[in-house]
């Protein structure tokens, strides 16, 4: 019997279906992977189990009694557990704190915890330190405490949501052994994730879904990754030029098709191209410490040059948001400098570095680069707002055909130029963001940070489309991106950071995955 | 429906209170909801009169006279719904910029304080118009400064405005007790007649000219004020480049940063122009119709103010509303006492109810966030 | 004559206190789950009324006091229903309330007491503590108090035991921070924030009743004049921590004993400086002035799963 078994599972939001008709099982000891595009239902499915929201119709079982949690908690009784993107852990309390919370009587007791928690480090080796604040840790050793969290109750089901999305090479290696061993113990793991390579190492079967439609569900064994491709995006992807196709390629560790022209020597040693004088963007010697004292960035230098793409590669958390901050004006270096044409941008305002002719996409666009509740037009128009205005009243419908033409150009489709960013796609908010940054005058300079996560393949097709365009259009692009395949597919040559500094740089055509995986986690290429 | 699904159904309000500025687009759930509060409040009221053997007749009667009876009382009525008004208009002010200044109180309290001083002081020897002119202007920056201190706290300390303001409010109070206690400061000297704490009469020049001498309606020109004021905050809210710049302050401070705004210059102006209304509101209070400082005159305007801008959810027609309505049943309510010994309690209570339903019901006209 | 003075000084600290104390550890402990309680105010003048009220009309204080907690929480019940459940505005609802509660217990009080407001009610004694005595300076102040006095404290001791070593506590306090987090924990964020809401309320019915049938054997139209602002105050300035809000309570407390001894003391210095000196001290506090306070991060946002 199917350890848990879904039936005609349909969940709708307002008049969006996210699910519709799912039935699904769950078998006893299997590591189950969901596959999808973002936005395809993965993320609502688990919800549905963990409790987080109801089924609009269709039933759960689990070990054969029906299964409608009202709430986490119920989820949790009835032993299924889930480890969230978005950790469920209270920043300013300790570890074990968090452990405690939910599942401790009326009287505290720490050590029972501590005790518990030392049992399961031993089993699968998650150690932490109990006494620490969670907004102390890492990323990675945060994770850690979530898991081991979700395995004090002895749960048969655990479900994890991307969970690999933060964590470095050898991290990742470490989470997936972790899933091999639970299923060892006669646990089942759901996961959920949307890169190709993982599934093909851990998973025993993976069941693809789109557009809230399970297409179909696969044993691992022998299946085609290629074909689970199709599935998952719902026609070939074998254009030239594309980005998912080298991606693919890449994750089978096919060669790499070559990104451009950039020439490599005979041995295919990478042929570092020399700073030009004209350098678009120089950074030297950059150091940051942030508000705790803690070094972000370690003495960075780097040079861009017009008209090419460097992707910086790197595991999230070695200083990727810093240098993007720093760069957007939002944060002040430590010591060094940043140069954007030959002009000093020390100590400038973010309306200055945008005069200079940079343009930043960032990583988190919500937070940062658009404001959600504002309409289309007036995020378009978020750094000019006094552009079209007359004695300071607002020239709204001036606006509006100057947003009109920005969408029809960018292809960023939406009812109408005044609709809350909020009601658009991602990959729409995304090519909304693109459009004003890439409509700057004067722009040399684009820093494109986490482009595409979250999008659609078709957006993010778009996206890279639009970052090629710029570049063959003689900006200079520096690329910030944790999808370590489509960098290798887009840049001209790829630095990888770490822990605050380069530690690496190759040009394209000697890409490879092994020596860039080794430089994010820190070792030597040798 | 269940009320759990229907909580379930509404998406999480953005700030505090749902979306600032939410449109219009159920126009009759916008008005019917507080409409209603108000019928149902005073329903209960006149039930409370009845239970303890009051004459509802009577009750209502003298409410209505107190409200609208006479020229006076109708002056009287629009007088008190000015202030109201402006305290009301700088909330939703401060509000656009997501800032909440709950500091009315004191506001209103430092203005009149000003406004008393300098009219005393000085004031009285200037030219017609002038007199009065800077007499309200002085309050007002009174109240501008005190609004722009929690503004630059905010800013530049992260202090939550809600607190500091309110502390601000119960700083002011005492300050203004102080200075009509002392001699030295604006107490009126002791004579055969009585010995208040209270200050001098202020000139007639400083005092505003009434709308309308002849009729014995206290009305003043400040209501000309107020109108204008009205106009100019919803011109400025809902179709200037300021009003965008505060709401995208208000609602990303970051992303505005990024954008090029100066959002500490934001923060601090929306919170001055804010306390400045307020403080013109206790200005028009004493230079209006009280003509002498006491250490109680502001007794809950600033609370009733911020009541109305509260229920008016960000407009400023809703804040003419919510003004002219407490604005008549406080009226109602003083005359109700002195004519038919009904306590004024009871319109407190009806004012306690109306309040509570109307945020209760929030849930109900809460929706998805638009312009 | 100093002595006496002294005496008398601290014993109206300490008396002038305890109803600050009641309100401001019951609002920490609301607080520290998310909910800003406006309100506590009318809740404190509503038990203060219902506690006369009942202790007048049956002879016992101790049944006035019941009856006042009794009340507060059924109005902490409501305004926890409408902030948690409706998501209502808090900061409308606590001032809503606290105008209801104005006007219900003065309309009350003219309507029952109106014609006897001459008759005393019957209130606590002074309890004599023989052991207490002997302490210097505080000693005899601190033996004069009602049993009720004492009471206090004990609350203050027992949220603080509440908050650090039980599970509701643990609730409670990431509840406060990130309801999010804790709802994926398995926690009834909703039903957490409950029963913080009815601690302030069953705290502050304490603190009210303490101040008509423990403190002044009396009721008088808005006899709170405004102590639960205070309390919240008092919580701010104590950084949401159960034993540095006590000392902001005495603080307080005193600060406002003060105005009675400075005239007896006839020394010039204005009654205004003291009235706004506790609020001024809790202004300099939030300002970052003094040491770094962090309010717990989901203070007065509404919780909505899922959104």
């Amino acid at each position: 019997m199917a350890l848990l078994e879904l039936s005609h599972l349909t969940k709708q939001f307002g008049t969006f279906t996210a699910l519709d008709d799912i039935s699904l099982g769950i078998e006893r000891g299997e590591v189950h992977c969901l596959l999808g595009e973002n936005g395809a239902g993965k993320s609502t499915l688990c919800n549905l189990i963990f409790g987080v929201h109801r089924p609009d119709a269709g039933t759960m079982l689990l070990g054969g009694a029906p299964l409608h949690p009202r709430g986490p908690a119920e989820a949790i009784e009835r032993g299924i557990v889930m480890v969230h993107q978005h950790f469920s852990l209270v920043p300013n309390m300790s570890v074990a704190e968090n452990l405690m919370l939910g599942r401790a009587k009326a009287v505290l007791k720490p050590q029972d915890i501590i005790i518990r928690m030392e049992q399961l480090a031993a089993e699968y080796g998650l150690e932490v330190n109990p006494q620490v604040l969670i907004e102390d840790l890492s990323v990675g050793e945060r994770q850690r405490v979530e898991i081991i969290k979700c395995l004090l109750g002895d749960p048969q089901l655990l479900v994890l949501d991307e969970p690999t999305a933060v964590l470095q090479p050898d991290e990742i290696d470490a989470l997936l052994g972790i899933c091999r061993q639970l299923t060892l113990r006669g646990k089942s793991v759901i996961l959920v994730t949307h890169k190709l390579g993982e599934i093909g190492r851990v998973a025993d079967r993976t069941t693809v879904l789109r557009q809230g439609r399970i297409i179909e569900t696969v044993a691992m064994e022998g299946a085609d990754i290629r074909s689970l491709v199709r599935s998952m995006v719902g026609r070939d992807v074998q254009s030239a030029g594309s980005v998912l196709a080298a991606t693919i390629d890449l994750e089978q560790d096919a060669p790499a098709h070559p990104a451009t022209g950039l020439p490599s020597d005979v041995n295919g040693a990478p042929l570092v191209p020399e700073a030009a004088g004209d350098a678009v963007l120089r950074l030297s010697d950059l150091v940051y410490r942030d508000a705790d004292g803690v070094t972000k960035l370690d003495n960075l230098s780097l040079a861009i040059n017009p008209g090419e793409i460097v992707g910086v590669a790197g595991v999230e958390g070695n200083g990727q948001s810093e240098l993007g901050l720093i760069l957007a004006g939002l944060a002040s270096p430590t010591s060094g400098s940043i140069v954007v044409g030959g002009q000093s941008l020390d100590g400038c305002t973010p309306q200055q570095i945008t005069a200079a002719g940079v343009g930043i996409v960032p990583e988190d666009r919500h937070a940062v680069a658009c404001i959600k509740e504002l309409s289309l037009a007036e995020n378009l128009f978020l750094g000019a707002i006094g552009k079209f205005s007359r004695f300071g009243l607002l020239d709204k419908s001036g606006r509006r055909k100057a947003a009109e033409a920005m969408m029809r150009e960018f292809d960023v489709r939406a009812s109408s130029s005044d609709v809350a960013m909020s009601s658009l796609s991602g990959g729409n908010q995304q090519k909304a963001v693109l459009a004003r940054e890439l409509s700057l005058d004067p722009l040399v300079f684009l820093l494109a940070a986490q482009p595409t996560r979250g999008l659609d393949v078709g957006a993010i097709e778009a996206v890279y489309g639009r970052i090629r365009a710029a570049r063959d259009a003689g900006l200079g692009v520096l690329l910030v991106s944790s999808e370590l395949e489509e960098l290798m597919a887009v840049s001209d040559r790829i630095v990888v950071i770490y822990r605050g500094r380069l530690v690496g740089e190759l040009a394209a055509g000697s890409f490879s995955r092994e020596a860039i995986g080794a430089m994010m986690s820190g070792h030597e290429h040798v | 429906m269940s009320m759990s699904k229907l909580v379930l159904a509404m998406k999480r309000p953005k700030s505090m209170f749902g979306a600032p500025g939410a449109g219009f687009n159920l126009v009759p759930l916008q008005v019917l909801v507080p409409v209603l509060s108000t019928l149902i409040a005073l329903g209960i009221g006149l039930l409370i009169i009845a239970s303890t053997g009051g004459s509802v007749s009577e009750a209502i009667a003298a409410f209505w006279d107190g409200m609208a009876g006479s020229d006076y009382n109708i002056g009287a009525s629009l007088n008190r719904a000015i202030t109201l008004g402006l305290v009301g208009l700088g909330f939703i002010f401060a509000n656009r910029a997501n800032l909440t200044n709950v500091g009315g109180e004191g506001q209103i309290a430092m203005g009149g304080m000003f406004a008393t001083a300098v009219a005393l002081h000085g004031a009285g020897n200037l030219p017609f118009g002038l007199a009065f002119i800077v007499s309200m202007a002085a309050g007002a920056t009174a109240g501008a400064l005190w609004g722009a201190l929690a503004g630059y706290l905010k800013a530049k300390r992260g202090t939550n405005e809600v607190i500091s303001t309110l502390l601000l409010s119960f700083i002011a109070l005492p300050l203004v007790y102080w200075s009509v206690e002392s001699f030295h400061l604006l107490r009126k000297p002791i004579s055969d007649l009585s010995s208040l704490p209270e200050s001098p009469e202020i000139p007639d020049t400083t005092k505003l000219p009434l709308l309308f001498p002849d009729n014995g309606s206290p009305l003043h020109i400040g209501l000309l004020l107020a109108i204008v004021a009205v106009v100019v905050i919803w011109l400025v809210l809902k179709h200037s480049t300021l009003g965008l710049r505060l709401r995208a302050v208000g609602l990303n401070e970051t992303a505005s940063r990024r954008a090029g705004l100066r959002t500490s210059f934001y923060i601090i102006l929306a919170m001055a122009v804010s306390g400045g209304l307020g403080g013109l509101g206790g200005a028009i209070m004493i230079l209006g119709q009280q003509f002498y400082l006491t250490s109680d005159f502001s007794s809950g305007y600033g609370f009733d103010g911020l009541v109305v801008g509260l229920l008016s959810r960000g407009s400023a027609v809703g804040v003419v509303i919510g003004a002219l309505l407490f604005g008549f049943l406080r009226s109602g309510s003083i005359n109700m006492e002195i004519t038919a010994h009904i306590p004024s309690a009871v319109v407190l209570i009806c004012q306690g109810l109306i309040v509570i339903i109307i945020a209760g019901s929030a849930i109900l006209t809460n929706r998805k966030s638009n312009r | 004559m100093i002595d006496e003075q002294m005496a008398v000084f601290i014993g109206s600290g300490l008396r002038l206190a305890v109803p600050i104390i009641f309100a401001a550890t019951g609002e920490m402990l609301s607080e520290r789950a998310g909910v800003l309680n406006l309100s506590l105010d009318g809740m404190m003048l509503v038990a203060a009324f219902a506690a006369a009220l009942t202790s007048w009309a049956t002879g016992s204080p101790l049944a006035g006091v019941a009856v006042a907690v009794l009340i507060a929480t059924s109005v902490a019940m409501v305004q926890a229903f409408l902030s948690v459940t409706l998501r209502a505005n808090q900061l409308v609802v606590g001032i809503g309330f606290n105008i209801l509660a104005l006007g219900a217990t003065t309309f009350m009080y003219r309507e029952i007491f109106g014609p006897l407001s001459r008759d005393p009610i019957p209130g606590f004694a002074q309890l004599n503590l023989p052991w207490l005595t002997s302490i210097p300076v505080i000693g005899p102040a601190l033996s004069h108090q009602t049993g009720l006095a004492y009471v206090s404290i004990l609350m203050v001791v027992v949220t603080w035991l509440l908050l650090k070593y039980t599970s509701f506590g643990l609730a409670v306090r990431a509840v406060g921070e990130d309801p999010r987090a804790a709802d994926k924990a398995g926690i009834n964020v909703s039903r957490t924030r409950y029963l913080g809401v009815l601690y302030a309320g069953a705290l502050a019915g304490l603190g009210g009743a303490f101040m008509s049938v423990a403190d002044s054997n009396t009721f008088t139209e808005n006899m709170t004049k405004g102590a639960g602002y205070l309390a919240i105050t008092a919580v701010i300035f104590g950084g949401w921590n159960p034993w540095y809000t006590l000392g902001a309570c005495l603080l307080f407390g005193f600060a406002t004993a003060l105005q009675f001894l400075v005239p007896a003391l006839q020394l010039d210095v204005p009654v205004a400086v003291l009235l706004l000196l506790p609020y001024l001290l809790a202004l300099i506090a939030i300002a970052g002035f003094v040491g770094k306070s962090r309010q717990p991060a989901a203070l007065t946002l509404p919780f909505e799963r899922g959104g």
